[in-house]
């Protein structure tokens, strides 16, 4: 396509992700609110409010971020400062460079090259090992605790995740994201996207720490875990890089599993619909699960993910090789 | 109703249990005080747990001022006649003051002996666990007299157990120390638990307490009887009708207390309405620690309007404030009681389809099960109380036995004790969701009572006479909570001693035994299936160790030196 | 999986009507406060035409949040609801039902001296004609002279009053020193009989 549209439509994306990220966890946070018997963020605020509080609280997810950039940043003593203060920030730049390589309704961006699925598969775990590498540097055991447990879990996860995206691709026979959203024609059998779909959308509840998968962050358990030691800016740039991994695990979903959805931008309402879907799915699971032991959560990952992922890739040969019929 | 005592019983406790006495002195409601030689202490304990299975409710010294101490043990014997309590007393000197310990006969006393040495410095000579419990472990030694016991050395060999922490032994460095707390969000008030772990496995544990040690009880020895109630109430804000009540109860423990039986009800209806709220409190909470937030919602949902029919009997939603000594000062009218009956019965209805749900909820069992477990043995041998001991299937509970002064009659009320013998901590879930159904049976059964009938709530209180001890004891949330009152030499409004033993200071110490083995992340989880009540405590207090001196910070200093941080490196 | 469906069902139940109240409207919209319970026991009220200033609040309170100060010729009680407990033990104790706990429990002040954290009464007093000393509340001379009056044996109940009359406006240590030169009856335990 149009190298210049490309520029303009990367640098359109950013805002657009930011909304949208901010929009999806608004949306987590207030179902959860309602299905725990309380308010949540508000949506249309109380007359009498609305003059000192503004006249919504939809916001409040960047509202957190932009409050904690505005606080004093604390680094311990016995952090390697260097890892530290870089981390989150290496974490955020991975995080947005990953969305660059997912295409929005309208916009391919960069996911027209070939491997773009690799690279942004890549570029999210990047993200993801910044998490990991920064409390390891704080010197908290905390952090240390949170970082072994998030390490396991993405170990695992990344299992289900990785499986389930290429078993598409090699039933699609591409590794360009733009190929596999928007190749209709050889839509890949309805059996291959339930599979692969459902041992994606597992991953995904231990890449974005949805209960019962958020050993990481159990604050009854291990404080904060990862994020133990850091504070203000340090934790707001963390939290900032969640949002955006947010937008990109729901986007990738979408146009992997998804097609037609993120390719033209008359399918914008129906990208939307899907979004809105997905994030209530989140939601549900989110609230009815207490949060597993992490050695339980690898068991039931090796139980349940595992002969899933199998399962997805025995689907994908059997569709290339021709055993089953579109 | 009046509370009466049976004549003979001093005889009996004369022949049979304590032939060493030197002094007997039948109290009111078949208490019997027995004075003893403090030599004799440890020959009678033995005999008292291995003989007749007496359970060791607590063990406290008093300070006479001028004439020593004087070790106060407090044994129940309601196994063996009807509310039979006997409290020993045996006198010690001022210099050097020591006494045998008698927690290897029953280890529930060590806790209690930890806590005299801490707080009077009375030496328990032969005690199995010589550590500090109030003060810092590497706090010198009050006294310097020979048998203080030694403190373990660095590194010293033969000491496994008592490490110090902040300096592991090199032989210790296979584990890491953790130390969950002052303020862990874990662990909703401030201790700090001292967990050495072995990968993500529990080695060994020590609780340290004290952090909120707010001198209630001299508070009350300085404020007399009528007063100390809002004092005692004080003690803890959740179970702080039980804190009132237990309070009462020794005050009219003390003279011959006749209490109308509409305040019996009364009572006996806000108590429960307590456990209601405490225990639906703390199934929320261990949804909480389980990360469960939804199942935490829930149930502080339901507890809400458990609190808003409190609200309009009581006129407060904590501190009750309504018992008085003789009764209480406010009638639950009968519109106000038809109202709170149509509130009760399907809120029952609500938590008999909520609760079982969350006990048959796959992940939460996984959580749950075969987590922190305590035999029968071990919670006998250490003290357990409360639903602790009874998912431990002991069928212990006050109310039942040496029931406090309100109405659990079983000819009036029908309830029944709870027990289960999972021996964990799903086992203890599972007693309080049954417990929360029982409860809400004698609220019921209270409110019919106080629909049909009326009444006088409170009788003039007579003058509470010199030289008495009261004991009240009463089934708290949490377990058997015990208030011992002693009445003045010499002035009618002003007690000379005053204790109070909570249950959660029995489940504590059995806490350290069900977390050897556990996972680092199940320990909040084992920690909260007690049910853990603590207090609070408001300022930080440096002490300088060169000169002794105390200073508070401010807070503009504590600001300045977490600041600092940022220039360190 | 049952149970995880039955807990979906449980949750649903409330979506659309979420246990959270608004403050201060409560569950009724239209009305403040609807939440506040009848008997609630928030804030203490004194009566400053019933109070007679003889301090049994003080007696009682068991937060120590009722003080007194006597100062010039005035007598100030008063009631710190910070250090209050709310256990409506003045209520009960007044002689003369001068106190009553309000429903109003809204306390939040940034400065401890806020003068809605204080109740104060103030009370004239008397001034012993001999000496000048300031000593009781013109109030409770009274009241107490009333609640006595009803009380003495009807036998000798002139004589007291005459004495009393006889000693009225001085301070206790004048009445005693002087009682001999009023020539009042000082062994009043002598026909001071409750009837």
């Amino acid at each position: 396509m149009d190298p210049l549209f490309t520029i303009i439509s990367i640098i359109l994306i950013l805002p657009i992700s930011l909304v949208l990220g901010v929009l999806y966890s608004f949306l987590i946070r207030k179902l959860n609110a309602r299905f725990q018997w309380r308010v949540g963020p508000i949506i249309r605020m109380y007359s009498d409010l609305s003059p000192v509080i503004g006249s919504t609280r939809i916001w409040q997810p960047l509202y957190d971020i932009l409050k904690l950039m505005g606080k004093d940043t604390v680094i311990p003593g016995s952090a390697h400062k260097k890892l530290f203060v870089y981390s989150p920030y290496m974490s955020l730049i991975f995080s947005i460079l990953a969305i660059f390589f997912i295409p929005f309704p309208g916009m391919p961006l960069l996911s027209e090259i070939p491997y773009s699925l690799i690279i942004a598969s890549y570029l999210i775990i990047a993200s993801i090992m910044f998490t990991i590498l920064g409390p390891v540097a704080s010197g908290s055991p905390w952090g240390a605790i949170g970082a072994r447990r998030e390490a396991e879990l993405f170990l695992v996860a990344e299992l289900g995740f990785v499986v389930s995206l290429f078993s598409v691709a090699i039933a699609k026979n591409s590794l360009s994201i733009w190929t596999l959203a928007s190749n209709m024609e050889s839509l890949p059998a309805i059996l291959l996207t339930l599979v692969a779909g459902t041992t994606m959308f597992v991953a995904m509840l231990g890449k974005l720490h949805i209960k019962p998968f958020d050993m990481p962050e159990a604050e009854c358990e291990i404080v904060a875990g990862p994020y133990t030691e850091y504070s203000g800016k340090l934790l707001g740039t963390y939290f900032l890089s969640k949002v955006f991994i947010l937008y990109a695990m729901v986007s990738l979903f979408i146009a992997i599993f998804l097609p037609p959805f993120s390719s033209g931008f008359i399918w914008l309402p129906l990208y939307a619909v899907a979004a809105v879907l997905l994030i209530f799915l989140l939601a549900v699971v989110q609230v009815l699960n207490p949060r597993y032991l992490i050695r339980k959560a690898l068991l039931w990952y090796l139980k349940i993910v595992v002969p899933l992922a199998i399962l997805s890739l025995i689907v994908a040969f059997a569709f290339v090789l021709g055993w089953m019929v579109v | 109703m009046k509370y009466s005592a049976d004549a003979g019983l001093v005889d009996y406790v004369r022949q049979e249990l304590v032939p060493e006495g030197l002094d007997f002195n039948a109290l009111r409601e078949n208490r019997i005080a027995v004075k003893i030689n403090a030599a004799d202490a440890v020959t009678i304990a033995d005999r008292f747990v291995n003989k007749y299975k007496a359970r060791l409710i607590h063990e406290t010294a008093v300070d006479l001022e001028g004439s020593g101490f004087e070790m106060v043990y407090i044994y129940d014997f309601s196994m063996l006649k009807e509310r039979l309590v006997v409290v020993l007393e045996a006198k010690i000197p001022k210099e050097n003051p020591s006494i045998a310990s008698i927690a290897n006969i029953t280890w529930s006393a060590s806790w209690a002996e930890r806590e005299i040495h801490d707080l009077l410095g009375i030496n328990p000579i032969g005690t199995p666990d010589p550590r500090k419990q109030f003060l810092p472990y590497e706090w010198p030694n009050a006294t310097e007299s020979g048998t203080a016991p030694a403190q373990p050395e660095k590194g010293e060999k033969g000491v496994k157990d008592m490490w110090i922490p902040l300096g592991i032994a090199p032989k210790d460095s296979y584990a890491t120390l953790i130390p969950i707390g002052p303020y862990h969000p874990g662990v909703i008030e401030g201790q700090t638990v001292y967990v050495k772990v072995e990968g993500e496995t529990v080695v060994s544990a020590d609780i340290k307490t004290g952090y909120h040690h707010r001198g209630i009880q001299k508070l009350i020895e300085r404020r007399g009887y009528h007063k100390g109630v809002f004092a005692a109430e004080r003690v803890c804000g959740i179970c702080s009708p039980h804190h009132g009540l237990t309070y009462v109860t020794a005050c009219e423990n003390l003279y011959e207390a006749e209490i109308p039986d509409r305040a019996l009800y009364i009572r006996s209806l806000l108590l429960e309405l307590n456990r209601i709220h405490s225990h639906l409190l703390w199934i929320g909470v261990v949804a909480d620690v389980i990360g469960w937030k939804t199942g935490f919602h829930l149930t502080w949902g339901l507890r809400e309007r458990v609190m808003d029919i409190i609200e309009a009997i009581t006129g407060n939603r904590v501190n009750y404030g309504i018992w008085r000594i003789g009764g209480v000062s406010r009638d639950v009218s009968q519109e106000l009681a038809e109202k709170a009956l149509k509130t009760v019965v399907p809120l029952k209805a609500e938590m008999a389809a909520l609760l079982p749900l969350v006990a048959a909820h796959s992940v939460v069992q996984s959580r749950l099960i075969n987590v922190g477990p305590l035999s029968q043995a071990e919670a006998f041998d250490g003290g357990a109380v409360g639903p602790v001991a009874r998912a431990s299937n002991w069928k212990i509970d006050v109310r039942a036995d040496n029931s406090p002064h309100a109405m659990y009659d079983p000819k009036k009320i029908n309830w029944q004790v709870i027990t289960d013998d999972h021996n964990d901590t799903f086992g203890r879930t599972l007693v309080r969701v049954k417990e929360l159904l029982v409860s809400s049976d004698i609220v019921a059964q209270c409110l019919e009572y106080l629909v049909k009938n009326a009444g006088e709530v409170i009788n003039e209180p007579k003058m509470i006479p010199v030289n008495s001890e009261g004991i009240g004891l009463n089934e708290a949330p949490r377990g058997e909570l015990v208030h011992y009152v002693r009445a003045s030499e010499y002035n009618n409004n002003l007690p000379q001693a005053y204790r109070i033993r909570t249950p959660s200071y029995r489940n504590n110490a059995v806490i350290p035994k069900m977390l050897v083995g556990a996972n680092l992340a199940d320990v909040p989880v084992v920690m909260g299936s007690t049910d853990q009540c603590l207090a609070c405590t408001d300022r930080v207090e440096i002490i300088n160790e060169k000169d002794g001196s105390v200073s508070s910070m401010t807070w503009d200093q504590l600001l300045a030196m977490s600041r600092r941080a940022k220039v360190i490196r | 999986m049952s149970a995880h469906i039955k807990i979906l069902r449980q949750v649903l139940s409330k979506y659309s009507s979420p246990m959270t109240l608004n403050y201060p409207s409560g569950v009724n919209p239209d009305k403040k406060y609807s939440q506040i319970p009848e008997g609630l026991r928030g804030f203490i009220e004194r009566d400053k035409e019933k109070c007679i200033g003889c301090r049994a609040c003080y007696m009682v309170c068991s937060g120590r949040a009722t003080k007194y100060f006597d100062v010039g010729d005035k007598r100030t009680i008063q009631v710190f609801h910070f250090r209050c407990t709310y256990c409506a033990h003045c209520e009960e104790g007044c002689p003369e039902e001068a106190i009553k706990m309000t429903k109003n429990f809204e306390l939040t002040v940034t400065d401890r001296n806020d003068p809605k954290a204080y109740v104060n009464t103030e009370l004239d007093m008397l001034t012993c004609k001999n000496c000048g000393k300031v000593f009781t509340p013109v109030k409770l001379e009274k009241r107490a002279f009333e609640r006595l009056s009803d009380k003495i044996n009807p036998r000798v109940k002139d004589v007291v009053i005459a004495d009393f009359k006889k000693g009225e406006g001085y301070c206790m240590d004048c009445r005693r020193s002087r009682g001999v030169m009023m020539d009042a009856h000082t062994k009043k335990h002598v026909w001071l009989e409750v009837v």
